[in-house]
């Protein structure tokens, strides 16, 4: 029975791998048909959502049903819970990558400033760093990786301010419109890197026993 | 031994509440053989502590040296001290049935004597000279209360209690225990042989009575453990043949969510013994 009970939980930690794959990839692709101004391209990272939703659902009602039937304790215990939590943070990363998809379809006839279309593309290379060394983390159990993903998403925030700041330069003839977009977008592409550390500091739980908040909570 | 101990910090873990049991240095042997090495442990009053451990880890044998119960097998000695309320429980002038009746005791198999319902329980009470029938009535019906199965033998009071069920028969002997007032209940498995109904209502009598009297409580149910205690003493033998050790002792929610030693972690996750 605790070999099936085993196994069961190697599937579900690599579904977790697998969903955050699939945020990975639609992260990229909203950032890309923002700064290409594709609409299709934003168009289907918004279909995919909802497979998202649904495997970060199924993921929750397995762990409660393993948590039902096989009394986990101990690691096994922690790592159910941990599971459950790291679904949901995936599927706010899924969502944040529908806004920056949206923001996309808004602004796709129009063009603005150079300047912002690189900071947003710059801000969405760091934010996949993030995310590929936070799923790497987690499939190798890598705790050293998952205490650096603080230090990952320090960039992230000072591009953040740097893109304000380049706003400021805006001058009056500007799309202030597309500009609201790109704002939107920076802003979730700095919450999905938020996310991605949350994750972090889920794993040190799930691996050590204690939390160790370091960095900025995703929902504060 | 040291790195065997390593793990626990009785300090930290016992800082709260005051102990009922304190055991210091304990080694337990049947004849040459070194049983238990090394044990330091404080059980607190008014809270249920569970032994756990595979089979032949030495948690019964422990448990039976808190009331001296060992001393009824031949060639058995105790080392270190066991003290109830800081007296040493193995000292000069301990009478060992005055010390049982302070620590009762409730086997895996339920045992009541071949006589009535209200003989079983009234039976210490009259030992201790209680004579009058209205108080004899008022314990009995007291004790059956606590033990949570009163409803189901009030009218069957004068029937002969090897007539009840196996589960019934366990809460028969639990009360025959509380007529006598102890102020510790070891329960050596006591849940093992009986229906899942009676598991149930011993294990709600449990919660009930610890505000009144310690329980240590010997299971290898680990969900047991965690349901119904507040703290959790995990013992392992390493090697046949070996002294087994206490490994770790810490409360019941820490121990089953975050233990520190790797050895507790394997075995309640299933992954030895």
């Amino acid at each position: 029975m605790r070999e099936g009970f085993r196994q069961e939980l190697k599937e579900l930690k690599a579904e977790v791998v697998s969903i955050g794959r699939r945020c990975v990839e639609q992260t990229v692709l909203s950032v890309r048909s923002l700064v290409e101004g594709d609409p299709d391209l934003a168009a289907t990272v918004v279909a995919g959502d909802d497979e998202v939703d649904q495997r970060t659902l199924a993921v929750e009602e397995h762990a409660l049903e393993v948590m039902a039937t096989q009394f986990p304790v101990a690691r096994d215990l922690r790592l159910l819970h941990s599971l459950t939590y790291i679904a949901w943070h995936l599927e706010r990363m899924g969502d944040l990558a529908v806004n920056i998809a949206n923001s996309a379809r808004r602004t796709a006839s129009r063009r603005g400033p150079q300047t912002l279309s690189d900071l947003i593309q710059a801000q969405g290379n760091l934010v996949h760093r993030v995310l590929e060394a936070c799923l790497e983390a987690l499939e190798k159990n890598d705790l050293d990786l998952a205490r650096k993903l603080p230090d990952l998403d320090e960039p992230i925030d000072h591009l953040y301010k740097q893109f304000f700041r380049e706003l400021a330069r805006l001058q009056d003839e500007e799309d202030i419109e597309w500009a609201s977009s790109m704002i939107v977008a920076a802003r979730c592409l700095e919450r999905i890197a938020d996310n991605a550390v949350d994750i972090g500091e889920r794993m040190q739980y799930m691996l050590t026993g204690t939390f160790e908040a370091t960095g900025e909570s995703a929902e504060r | 031994m040291t790195d065997k101990l390593a793990s626990q910090d009785p300090g930290d873990v016992l800082s709260a509440g005051a102990d009922k049991f304190t055991v210091d240095g304990l080694d337990f042997f049947y004849g040459a053989f070194n049983a238990l090495s090394g044990i330091d442990v404080r059980i607190k009053e008014h809270a249920v502590t569970a032994f756990i451990g595979p089979s032949g880890c030495g948690k019964s044998t422990f448990l039976r040296c808190l009331n001296r119960m060992n001393d009824l097998i031949p060639g058995t000695r105790c080392e270190g001290k066991v003290r109830l309320d800081g007296h040493d429980v193995y000292g000069p002038g301990v009478d060992p049935a005055d010390l049982r009746r302070r620590v009762g005791m409730i086997f895996q198999q339920p045992n009541p004597f071949p006589m009535t319902i209200y003989d079983n329980v009234a039976y210490g009470p009259r030992l201790h000279g209680m004579r009058k029938r209205a108080d004899l009535d008022a314990v009995v019906e007291e004790s059956l209360k606590r033990a949570n199965v009163w409803k189901e033998v009030k009218d069957i009071l004068g029937r002969g209690g090897l007539t009840l069920s196996g589960g019934q028969q366990q809460r028969l002997c639990i009360a025959r225990v509380l007529a006598v007032e102890p102020e510790v209940l070891l329960m050596d498995e006591p849940c093992s042989a009986i229906d899942p109904t009676s598991v149930q209502k011993v294990e709600d009598l449990m919660a009930e009575l610890k505000d009144r009297i310690t329980i240590v409580i010997v299971t290898h149910n680990m969900q047991q453990a965690a349901r119904v205690s507040d703290y959790t003493a995990f013992f392992l033998q390493e090697l046949a043949g070996e002294a087994a050790h206490l490994i770790e002792f810490d409360r019941t929610a820490t121990l089953f969510t975050t233990p520190r030693d790797r050895r507790t972690e394997d075995y309640i996750t299933g992954r030895f013994g």
